[in-house]
């Protein structure tokens, strides 16, 4: 099925003026009027701010930004912070201009750039739905027609006439969510705001977007740091970096490309002067190493991913009764655990240690790995602190749900359900 | 396969596009009612307020200006003579200020979705419309109690046309001079200072505690400039018998006004869908 482009981009570009908007600005204003209607000549900030890549006064948020979404599409941008995802969103959402480019398309277009938009406190649940729902473009006979399926959705049916500064948080969120689940579109633009609240709501969100792409065949335009839900929900992305576009294509490449590249990996750290080396008279470590066992090297750790530490070290102790210990923390610096090698009588030369952590062992997120050597398990030699730095990436399968797995590890434990035989 | 919508950096001067706003009418209406229900919740008076205020005005003014200060209001009775100006003046008053913070106000939700940013003017200039209806039955309330001890007189034929063109000039001249102010206002704040001071003054410089009759010729000559000045007049005339304006300056009053609103609207469409950047 080849489907026409519904939404084209073409040298999208936007430019943020920093700064503070006092007196300058007035006469920046002035000048810049002068420049363009009187004289008609190019912008002279224009010019500046291009002709010095990083000038201080101005940002550009994006910059020649060119690409096509196509009927029934689902597409993902994602990036770093900062990258221009949201602002890319909000030009295409009409909330702001572009500085330069276009944008074309077909088709209403609805963007939740934030649920509840619009809502009033002292108004009723009931008053809000409506509200909320014209704000998102929505006319009083979809509303009405939707209004009962709008409450059964939320779960406020009984307080669907009291005013919604009464409500719960969640009451609240679900209420939002449930008229922004009702909307219609053909083009459905989704911020990733919609992934905070409970992991409850979060499954709610992605289901419903999955089944607006998936049955309903809605083109949807999503931004997110899921990259799970990035993979499960859209076949296309786009990897936004500083405002440029640094790659496009199928999904789950452009995932790939993204981690491998922010991966602030330290896998692999090696010293080939002796001298230099970390480490004291006793023992001085010449290299260390994580080695992942994946098939293809560019793709990233994760959970499943066995990995293997090797270091080596230089011993100029005869007959040292060594024992070596690693350590591994998170990122918030909270030890994981604490492995150490049996104490051993070593002669002068060079040492390698290895140490395999198994897959399905850790849980995702940032870790560090630091090495203390000991001398007749007492006394501490050296101790080299975070000498490998890296990522474990979220792996799921037959679920739904991808909100933040709990603890520190994750292993592979079979947990079994028997239905028990029944006397009665 | 065409394309039906374009997001483009400018939009053009003159982009009209009452079709969307049409589109968009039910939010209006939306809006309308969640100004009333809003502004009353929790009081224990509620809308009763919309007749309360203008009553208390007119009992302040009669105090001081009438009783106190003893300005002329030459044969007609104060109450209806403050009353008629009041509510009127607030009619512009209260659009001009709801709209020129247009962008201000709603810079969160302006942030966040897309609609024709020209409802929210629209719907609060309407609000203070249907307020201006239920303060003209108070004024009528009144009216009829003099009429029957006979110290006013009634001209029909006038009053039919000087109710509708004090609204049009009036809420008409709020709307397009906020539309105007609210983009510059947006940007720069210093505005607000002279905004308000601008209002309040202008508020004596337009006949509503004093008839235009014992103003000198050569400051009258000026004061017709304003809009407000020949609708109030008339409307005046039309209810109470006494004021002075012809069907020139009202025509001017009409004239004007459409053109303010329609530079108001353009300056609006044009500068304000590039304003969320700034606000």
């Amino acid at each position: 099925m080849v489907n026409d482009p519904i939404i084209q981009v073409e040298n999208l570009s936007k430019l943020y003026r920093l700064g503070t908007i006092g007196t300058g600005s007035l006469r920046q204003d002035v000048q810049r009027w002068w420049y363009q209607a009187i004289l008609r000549k190019e912008d002279p900030f224009f010019k500046i701010s291009r002709d010095k890549e990083s000038s201080a006064d101005f940002l550009w948020a994006l910059r020649d930004i060119n690409f096509e979404i196509k009927e029934g599409e689902a597409f993902a941008i994602i990036g770093r912070n900062g990258a221009g995802k949201s602002t890319l969103l909000k030009i295409l959402s009409k909330v702001i201009r572009p500085t330069q480019g276009t944008v074309r398309g077909r088709g209403r277009i609805n963007s939740l750039l934030e649920i509840g938009t619009g809502f009033h406190d002292e108004l009723t649940g009931r008053e809000n739905i409506y509200l909320n729902g014209h704000f998102l473009g929505m006319t009083r006979s979809e509303i009405k027609s939707k209004f009962d399926e709008i409450v059964a959705f939320s779960g406020v049916s009984q307080f669907i006439d009291t005013p919604v500064k009464r409500y719960s948080s969640g009451m609240y969120v679900r209420l939002a969510f449930a008229v922004a689940a009702h909307l219609e579109p053909d083009i459905l633009i989704v911020d990733e705001v919609l992934a905070v609240g409970d992991a409850e709501f979060q499954k709610k969100c992605l289901g419903k977007m999955n089944d607006a792409s998936k049955k309903e065949g809605r083109t949807i335009l999503f931004v997110s740091h899921n990259m799970q839900a990035v993979n499960n929900l859209c076949q296309r992305a786009m990897l936004l970096q500083k405002g440029s576009m640094l790659k496009i294509g199928a999904a789950d490449k452009v995932v790939n490309h993204y981690l491998s590249g922010i991966q602030q990996h330290l896998l692999s750290q090696q010293w080939t002067n002796i001298e230099t080396a970390p480490g004291n008279a006793t023992v001085r470590v010449t290299s260390v190493k994580l080695i992942p066992d994946l098939e293809d090297t560019l793709r990233p750790i994760d959970i499943r991913t066995q990995l293997t530490l090797t270091f080596e070290f230089q011993n100029y102790e005869e007959g040292i009764n060594l024992v070596t210990g690693i350590h591994l923390f998170t990122q918030s610096s909270e030890c994981i655990f604490d492995v150490s090698s049996k104490p051993q009588a070593y002669s002068k030369g060079l040492i390698q240690g290895t140490c395999v952590i198994p897959g399905n062992f850790l849980n995702d997120g940032s870790y560090y790995i630091s090495i203390i050597f000991v001398k007749d398990t007492t006394t501490e030699v050296f101790y080299l602190s975070e000498c490998i730095a890296f990522d474990v990436e979220d792996y799921r399968e037959n679920t739904n749900w991808y909100g933040k797995w709990m603890g520190h590890v994750r292993p592979n434990f079979p947990v079994i359900l028997t239905p028990l035989p029944s006397f009665s | 396969m065409r394309w039906q919508w374009e997001i483009k950096p400018e939009s053009a001067w003159f982009e009209w596009n009452w079709k969307e706003i049409w589109n968009y009418r039910h939010l209006l209406l939306r809006l309308i009612r969640r100004d009333f229900l809003t502004q009353y919740q929790q009081t224990l008076l509620g809308p009763a307020w919309v007749v309360i205020q203008p009553l208390v005005t007119v009992l302040l003014y009669v105090i001081i200006f009438d009783r106190v200060v003893g300005i002329s209001t030459n044969e007609t009775p104060p109450t209806l003579f403050y009353l008629s100006g009041i509510i009127i003046w607030n009619l512009f008053a209260e659009s001009f200020s709801g709209t020129v913070y247009t962008f201000t106000a709603n810079a969160p939700l302006f942030a966040k979705v897309y609609f024709p940013r020209l409802i929210i003017p629209f719907s609060v200039t309407a609000s203070h419309i249907i307020r201006f209806f239920i303060q003209f039955l108070l004024f009528i309330g009144f009216y009829v109690y003099n009429l029957y001890t006979g110290t006013v007189s009634f001209n029909l034929l006038y009053s039919l046309v000087a109710v509708p063109l004090a609204i049009l000039v009036s809420a008409g001249l709020g709307l397009g001079a906020g539309l105007a102010l609210s983009v510059f206002l947006a940007k720069y704040r210093d505005l607000t200072n002279l905004i308000q001071l601008t209002v309040r003054l202008l508020m004596f410089a337009t006949p509503i505690i004093y008839p235009l009759s014992i103003v000198p010729d050569k400051i009258k000559a000026i004061m017709v400039y304003n809009p407000l000045v020949p609708v109030i007049e008339f409307f005046r005339v039309a209810f109470l018998g006494e004021g002075t304006t012809s069907g020139i300056q009202l025509a001017y009053s009409a004239a004007s006004v459409i053109v303010i609103f329609f530079i108001g609207s353009i300056l609006f469409n044009k500068m304000g869908s590039k304003l969320i950047d700034v606000v």
